[in-house]
């Protein structure tokens, strides 16, 4: 239904969806790009390029989220490009507050600081699909079905690319109690 | 995965940060402006008299078309349309009078305060009313407007603003003057006239809270 009313250019169902998950795709911004001011840009931007190509929305199917981040997905590889089409809309946005990074303090209330920090920075070296991928299915909560409808790939796809990028995290994070010795299998999700 | 395996993986991501109610609902609003925006026809750079423009077109989707706001030249500022639904959809044509307005307003029940804000500037002071009603108790602002009608404008609901309360209504203006977005609530008690100030962050209503 939701679908369906999209798809015809609905605004109040569009409203809804953006009620529904501006947050997530906010989120999910946030991870990829590391930075809240961009992670707003990515966020209007996702949805002014939802609203653009809701007619390719599928007639049948669950959730909307993994079509939004699909679309921030690519948003976010390529902000540049995605902030021209935008560009005179992009200028009335009225700017956000300004925030500190409060990153350093997360940081700091954890007892295995150094162990945190090397994984994001094992997490930042990774290739951008890998990157993709944990902040779909670790981030989001995205099963493997949805990472791989948000990626356009293939579930084997989405599986293989978390398996390498947690091995080179395991790889920095070196041995402790809490990270699983053992990653494999993931044979419960479709 | 397990959740002990994601929560794991989580940890390697950037820290997250909650998007304050106030900027989700700002960009909110600068969402839905911008498809609504899209929806419209390219409009001409040369405008012509609201009259010729407004009443072929919308005669068969609207009510009745009330009310312009003439200027000095002659040509209307706005015009003011009943929507069959019982709300009112106003087209600006141009950003002036907004006293005219205000007045049509009120010959029509309204009690409303209308600013213009141009980018880069906000109200001050900020709130204006100590008893503003929240959104989800008066919704004033109708989106998407009910029928579509042509032109730059926005819709409220009278139903909304009783008798003793004010309609403020705040329109953030872009520097072709176009309507960015629009922030509108209902006052229950005397509302402080908008001096405009510079705000490079142009925020319409109260500031939001981090």
């Amino acid at each position: 239904m939701t679908r369906a009313r999209i798809r015809e250019g609905d605004a109040r169902a569009f409203e809804q969806l953006y009620d529904e998950f501006a947050r997530s795709v906010y989120g999910y911004a946030l991870r990829l790009t590391g930075d809240w001011s961009t992670a707003e840009d990515v966020m209007s931007l996702t949805f002014l390029e939802a609203w653009r190509l809701r007619e390719r929305v599928d007639h049948d199917g669950g959730s909307l989220r993994p079509w939004l981040l699909g679309i921030a997905t690519n948003v976010a590889r390529n902000t540049r490009r995605a902030s021209r089409r935008y560009h005179d809309a992009l200028a009335r946005l009225p700017p956000g507050d300004d925030a500190s990074d409060f990153a350093d303090e997360l940081v700091e209330r954890m007892d295995d600081k150094e162990r945190v920090t090397a994984l994001r920075r094992a997490y930042g070296s990774l290739r951008r699909p890998e990157q993709e991928v944990i902040a779909l299915v670790a981030g989001s909560g995205l099963s493997y079905a949805e990472a791989a409808e948000a990626l356009g790939t293939s579930v084997g796809t989405v599986k293989s690319r978390l398996s390498r990028a947690r091995k080179k995290l395991k790889r920095a994070a070196g041995p402790e109690r809490t990270w699983p010795q053992e990653y494999e299998p993931i044979t419960r999700e479709a | 995965m397990n959740a002990n395996e994601r929560a794991n993986l989580a940890r390697a991501l950037p820290p997250g940060r909650e998007l304050p109610e106030r900027r989700e609902q700002q960009i909110k609003d600068f969402v839905m402006a911008e498809i609504h925006r899209s929806a419209e026809p390219a409009r001409p750079r040369l405008r012509l008299p609201r009259p010729m423009l407004v009443l072929p077109v919308a005669a068969a989707a609207m009510a009745l078309v009330i009310a312009f706001g003439l200027g000095l030249g002659g040509a209307p500022a706005y015009a003011i349309t009943l929507l069959d639904d019982g709300t009112i959809h106003v087209t600006l044509n141009e950003i002036r009078d907004a006293d005219g307005l205000e007045a049509d307003l009120r010959d029509l029940g309204v009690n409303a305060v209308v600013d213009y804000v141009p980018d880069g500037q906000r109200c001050s002071p900020q709130p204006r009313s100590t008893d503003l009603l929240p959104q989800e108790e008066a919704r004033l602002g109708v989106w998407p407007p009910p029928q579509n009608p042509a032109g730059d404008g926005f819709t409220i609901d009278p139903a909304v603003v009783g008798p003793g309360q004010t309609a403020v209504i705040e329109l953030s203006i872009s520097d072709d003057e176009r309507i960015a977005s629009i922030w509108a609530r209902v006052s229950n008690g005397p509302v402080a006239a908008c001096e405009l100030v510079v705000d490079p962050d142009h925020h319409l209503g109260p500031a939001p809270q981090s």
